[in-house]
């Protein structure tokens, strides 16, 4: 701006060190974005990869919840995986991502359910360095280089205080073999075979869930999101086995277990 | 050299102006996926039409009987868990006010793990 009252000086460096100087703060720019800015537009790809990933499985999870709680027969879901690939794993498949047990809480009392096995469908992402699980009706995620995993949806299980009642929901996945995609796929679920029981428990019997985690050193361990889902979400309470919980029946009052086993079998990828 | 010409300084400003407002546009759309995601889902997962049928099955039931039936009660209670997923208990009082005034008195509850409903119902 032209500052009135004062003529307009034009003195100064010469045009071409004028030049020098405008060219090399361009120079400088374009260096500062290669340098800073390329590296942190991939780590935001990467995230927003791992992001995106995050809301599939949670989409899967939803599909899975349709199948199983509202007897649709069939879902579909199409989805992009980048970064990483998406494997269905067995419910038979070693080593199992986690087994539960469901007894009473007297090693010589009764089981209910014995080793059951979810098997899982995993997104391993290269990129990121994460894996996110959708297993037994719950998405689950951890970090591959250190311990410590978290639980981003919960599986549906619940205690009905009125009636006393534990319900426990337990989804298998069933493929005919092992199926792994990367890039643009479809999921196709179906329902297969369904399980219902109900045990009318008497009172002063405990009942207790055991969660083993994947025993392989470098396996897939959820155990501290399945933790926190128990014992913070379910109220139930460690009975200081290692694994085993308590469920929050009331102990005073005979109590009804339901456990319902789901069976959905993975189509294609 | 020619005297400065400042007249267009406003282009620039307006740039800046819609660039930070395009900003933080990106910022809530980011936002809104999650949200419209969670809404939706809230949506589907309330059971009204479970909880309708089960709430109009015992109605019916209460009205034409007026005393829970063992047999229809179990059945209720069974299918729901069954079909639905949802723990279900009721209990039926019939109460006089008066000598010829008689009126089923009823409290239903319903639990599936995401919704739990209660409903205390009185017949005319």
């Amino acid at each position: 701006m032209v500052v009135r009252g004062f003529s307009l000086a034009e003195r100064g460096v010469s045009e071409a060190i004028g030049f020098i100087l405008i060219f090399s703060i361009v120079i400088a720019g374009i260096g500062l974005v290669t340098l800073y800015g390329y590296p942190m537009l991939l780590k935001q790809q990467t995230s927003a990869n791992e992001r995106i990933m995050e809301k599939n499985m949670i989409v899967l999870q939803n599909d899975v919840k349709s199948l199983a709680y509202k007897t649709v027969p069939y879902k579909e879901t199409s989805l992009k995986i980048d970064g990483g690939s998406l494997t269905v794993y067995n419910s038979t498949s070693t080593p199992a991502v986690s087994r539960l047990d469901i007894r009473d809480c007297d090693p010589s009392g009764d089981e209910y359910i014995g080793a059951f096995q979810s098997g899982d469908l995993r997104y391993s992402s290269e990129s990121a360095g994460t894996d996110i699980s959708l297993q037994n009706g719950a998405v689950v995620m951890r970090p591959h280089a250190e311990p410590g995993s978290v639980m981003l949806a919960e599986p549906r299980w619940f205690y009905d205080a009125q009636t006393n009642t534990m319900v426990i929901n337990l989804i298998g996945f069933n493929s005919s073999y092992t199926i792994a995609r990367a890039g643009i796929g479809t999921v196709q679920m179906a329902m297969g075979e369904t399980g219902y029981t109900r045990v009318d428990i008497p009172a002063g019997n405990l009942l207790c869930v055991v969660y083993t985690p994947d025993p392989t050193p470098e396996g897939q361990n959820y155990q501290v999101a399945w933790d926190n889902y128990f014992i913070n979400s379910m109220k139930m309470t460690p009975t200081g086995t290692d694994h085993e919980y308590r469920l929050p029946t009331d102990v005073t009052n005979p109590a009804i277990l339901v456990i319902k086993k789901y069976d959905v079998i993975i189509k294609s990828l | 050299m020619a005297r400065l010409n400042d007249d267009a300084q406003w282009i620039i400003l307006m740039g800046f102006l819609v660039s930070f407002s395009l900003f933080f546009l990106a910022l809530i759309i980011n936002q809104s996926t999650v949200v419209g995601q969670s809404t939706a889902e809230s949506v589907i997962e309330f059971p009204k039409n479970d909880i309708r049928d089960i709430s109009h099955v015992i109605k019916e039931h209460a009205e034409k009987n007026g005393k829970i039936d063992d047999r229809v009660y179990h059945d209720i209670i069974n299918l729901s868990i069954q079909r639905e997923g949802a723990v279900v208990n009721y209990t039926l009082n019939t109460q006089y006010y008066q000598r010829l005034d008689v009126f089923n008195h009823s409290l239903i509850h319903y639990n599936n793990g995401v919704t739990t409903y209660s409903e205390n119902w009185t017949s005319e």
